[in-house]
């Protein structure tokens, strides 16, 4: 049963215990109009529902109800003895029907004819009714049978005078809820589950960010002590899980929202004539609860763009060759820390020349900045208030209108909108969201004598340049600093000289230089900054609106060790040192777009060096590169582990780091923490040397592919198997005899 | 000192101030504007903000900017600790970065005076008036003008 049913269930469950109190209620104040509009309410719930869920006897049967309460309501009828009856009733009939969803998922078979008769029975005000009902009616405290109407409600006849009988309640009638009291041998869904305020989670939330703050406190300053150590480790793991487990709390999956697009769909083809299939994958995809709430209109939004403008219209399609039945795609799924809905169509696409002149046209960009901007950049101009609502591009462009509303509704959340077009082929807008508002793991750079944080959602790489080597590395084109990262130019902005632009500066000469490679919506530049701290999880605060019209810091955090730091914007500081979307990355996705599987052969690798000999890692496995004192290593048995983010990590040492480094606890070793299905192995080496792309060998004369070795830099390296490296004990048995990683071929 | 103290007082003509000094003139700031005063804080300097602004400081979990009162009044800033004020306005709250945080005074409504003509626009802006104190004057401060977004869209203007 999925996540929507199930709600759908205990709402509906909830709805109808009110109702029934109500209905009691009722017996004694006819007139009672809160009463009645409260019961409407139930059932109306329940009707509106059952529509998305596709329950047809559900909605059929609560129809008819609503009908007769409508009249109820508007007063047009007595809520008489019989009626309360008929609505009880029709109270049982519903539970019966939801329990039998409940435990087969389907409605079951059934008529509810009797019943929906009857209500319909009811709503013909009692003075048109044959008179021996109302006779009946007036007998009420007698159990007669005698009084049975003439009509299609005959064998439900003695239900009302039960139902009149105080204290005695009313008896299922129906038969589709045969046992209403049997004892339920499973919890049902209402049971097992407990609605909580949001606001209450919100706290709980803000509570668990307060105590991720401490416990970084707590790490730092117990660091030192061993006899500390055990605490804080244990400090630390239940924080990480107690934060998981409210972080899920608030999770929902987005069917909450895609659920409602089906309908959307099919009332706007309806009136624009379009022929579209709506496809959803990705369903059961989870976002924080107030995320979810904040992409809804914006989802909505750009379903109705792109069934208005983006999809055409039958005979259009046919014409350009296409089949007349558009596809729309709604699709979620999880990437790293965020979470992406797509939204794409095959419909006309965008004409970026078009956007470009008007662009022109109307002074948003000056004619020699567009002749130079690229088409991603071009096309992020209809993200521009003002520019989407222009008639004209709508027409043209076929897309466009509040796209701004679409954009500002996502940023107010930390995520980003991106948008791909081919003309003829089709739209694809990309929402990127946030899994979260509140933590994020982010680096911590040191520069103009205080610390910062760089979320590490836009870093790609750090790279180190000593001040004797600052002078050659650091290459310039009259003012423009470069960096020529494995053979392309890397722009660079100092964060210092961005900062403070009138201070003074140390030469890049005099001192270390880090330069985090960022990527922000394709603006790909280098930061520099003066120095490098841990990565932390720091909680995001907002900041007041005068610090916030800055425009380069997104928040502020409190860190491990109770400083505050400034949270930096990459998108925002790109934008402020000009660094614009190469057109390199545009050629180098459309590349990878065009050539597919075949781009992807020759695979990246991570060269390291470990006591002496080179060896490759696969980069797409590689999570994290940590440097840490051999003292962090510890042992089971003879294994080598480490505790890393509160989880054991078993390190590979065929390399002999380790017992090279014996006897120096302080000495600093590098261990890289990779991927390897679905466990992280880390693998101790002395240095990191560079990443290279990496060919294929083959053997000579049979022309088969070698397993394990790689052309690197022109020299045969051998690729750590990440799969030889064994479990931990405890899941299964330690093999006997292990370490036995491919040898290092120089 | 109870808050139903404050109204009774009032009645009386006599009103509440927490003194603060900045170089060497007393300042007054209403007590019930006043959430927390919070010693010797280090703000947390923020590049490229406003002068005005003083930095940041953690209070209660919250990230607060605060407003140097030395840098509204064009002295030079000073190295070392400051009080902070936290006040509360209408538009949220904010610290007050003041040299030191002094006593509470009663004083009587009776002895305040507005703004003379003769205070040059940018102070007319910031006081509210002075008490005649025994020996000096108490230069009231008015919190909702002290607002960084009201600074920040005064800058702005």
């Amino acid at each position: 049963m999925d996540e929507l049913t199930r709600e759908f269930l205990i709402e509906s469950q909830e709805g109808l215990d009110r109702m029934e109190h109500c209905l009691t209620d009722l017996e004694e104040r006819p007139q009672d109009t809160a009463l009645l509009a409260e019961i409407f309410r139930s059932v109306h719930t329940i009707k509106g529902t059952t529509g998305f869920l596709g329950f047809k006897r559900l909605e059929k049967l609560a129809h008819a109800g609503e009908n007769l309460l409508g009249l109820l309501r508007e007063g047009k009828l007595r809520a008489t003895g019989p009626i309360v009856t008929g609505l009880l009733e029709l109270l049982d009939g519903l539970r019966g029907i939801l329990k039998t969803i409940e435990t087969d998922s389907n409605e079951g078979e059934g008529g509810d004819g009797v019943l929906i008769a009857r209500m319909e029975e009811l709503q013909v005000p009692a003075v048109m009714r044959a008179p021996q009902l109302i006779e009946a009616r007036l007998k009420a405290t007698a159990p007669a049978v005698e009084a049975t109407p003439t009509t299609s409600v005959a064998p439900l006849t003695p239900e009302p005078m039960q139902a009149m009988e105080p204290g005695k309640a009313p008896q299922p009638v129906v038969d589709a809820p045969a046992e209403p009291a049997r004892p339920r041998a499973q919890a049902t869904a209402a049971e097992s589950t407990l609605r909580v305020d949001v606001a209450l989670l919100n706290r709980m939330m803000n509570l668990v960010g307060e105590l991720v703050l401490t416990r970084n406190q707590v790490l730092q300053a117990t660091a030192a002590d061993p006899n500390l150590t055990m605490l804080s480790r244990r400090l630390d793991m239940v924080t990480a899980d107690l934060r998981e487990a409210v972080m899920k709390a608030r999770m929902q999956p987005v069917s909450n929202i895609f659920s409602k697009m089906p309908r959307i769909v099919r009332d706007l083809t309806q009136s624009l004539g379009r022929r579209v299939r709506l496809q959803m994958e990705g369903q059961e995809t989870e976002l924080d609860k107030s995320l979810l709430e904040a992409i809804k209109d914006p989802l909505t939004h750009a379903v109705r763009n792109a069934l208005d403008h983006g999809i055409e219209t039958p005979d259009v399609r046919l014409a350009a060759g296409k089949d007349p039945e558009g596809t729309l795609k709604l699709r979620a799924y999880q990437e790293g820390s965020h979470v992406l809905v797509e939204i794409s169509d095959d419909g006309a696409g965008i004409a970026v020349e078009k956007i470009r002149q008007k662009a022109i046209e109307r002074g948003f960009i000056t004619r020699e900045r567009a002749a130079h901007q690229s088409e991603r950049e071009l096309l992020q101009l209809i993200f521009v208030p003002g520019f989407s609502t222009a008639a004209a591009i709508t027409n043209v462009s076929g897309r466009g209108v509040g796209m701004d509303v679409v954009r500002t509704n996502v940023e107010r959340i930390g995520g980003k909108v991106e948008i791909d077009s081919k003309v003829g082929k089709g739209t694809t807008l990309r929402l990127r969201i946030p899994l979260t508002l509140a933590i994020i793991p982010a680096l911590i750079v040191r520069s103009v004598g205080q610390s910062f944080a760089l979320p590490q959602g836009a870093l790609s790489e750090l790279v180190h340049i000593p001040p004797g080597q600052a002078a050659t590395a650091i290459e310039w084109m009259e003012n423009a600093p470069l960096y020529r990262l494995r053979g392309k130019l890397l722009p660079l902005v100092f964060l210092d000289r961005l900062l403070e632009p009138s201070g003074k500066h140390r030469l890049a000469a005099e001192r270390d230089n880090f330069v985090a490679v960022l990527d922000a919506d394709g603006r790909r530049f280098g930061l520099v900054v003066d120095g490098l701290a841990d990565p932390e999880e720091i909680v995001v605060k907002p900041l007041s609106g005068v610090l916030k019209e800055i425009g380069l810091y997104s928040g502020a955090t409190v860190l491990g060790n109770a400083d505050l730091a400034l949270i930096l914007d990459p998108g925002a500081i790109a934008l402020r040192a000009g660094v614009s979307m190469s057109a390199e990355e545009e050629t180098g996705r459309a590349v990878e777009e065009e050539a597919g599987e075949e781009a992807r052969k020759s695979l990246e690798y991570l060269l390291v060096e470990a006591a002496g000999s080179r060896a490759a890692v696969p980069l797409d496995e590689v999570l994290r590169i940590e440097q840490i004192p051999l003292s962090r290593i510890e042992y089971i048995g003879y294994r080598p582990v480490l505790n890393f983010e509160g989880q054991l990590l078993p390190v590979e040492d065929s390399g002999g780091v380790l017992a090279a480094a014996e006897g120096d606890p302080q000495k600093q070793i590098v261990v890289v923490v990779c991927r390897e299905g679905n466990r992280h192995v880390g693998i101790a080496v002395s240095h990191v040397l560079d990443v290279a792309a990496g060919g294929d060998l083959f053997e000579s004369g049979t022309a088969r592919r070698t397993d394990g070795v790689t052309l690197l830099k022109q020299h045969v390296t051998s690729v750590v198997d990440l799969g030889g490296v064994p479990a931990l004990p405890g899941a299964e048995e330690a093999p006997a005899a292990w370490s036995q990683m491919a040898e290092t071929v120089e | 000192m109870s808050a139903s103290g404050v109204e009774v007082s009032q009645e009386a003509g006599l009103v509440e101030m927490c003194s603060v000094r900045v170089g060497r003139v007393l300042y007054g700031v209403p007590i019930a504007y006043i959430l927390e005063i919070v010693g010797s804080a280090r703000p947390q300097p923020v590049p490229l903000a406003p002068a005005f602004v003083g930095g940041l400081v953690h209070y209660r979990g919250d990230v607060l900017t605060t407003v140097s009162l030395r840098q509204l009044l064009g002295l030079p800033t000073r190295d070392g600790p400051q009080d902070i004020l936290v006040l509360e306005s209408s538009g949220g709250c904010f610290g007050l970065l003041v040299d030191s945080v002094g006593e509470v005074l009663t004083v009587s409504s009776a002895e305040h005076e507005a703004n003379p003509s003769i205070l040059d626009e940018r102070n007319k802006r910031l006081f509210a008036g002075a008490y005649k104190l025994k020996g000096s004057l108490l230069v009231m401060l008015d919190p909702e003008r002290m607002d960084p977004m009201r600074l920040g869209a005064a800058l702005a203007a």
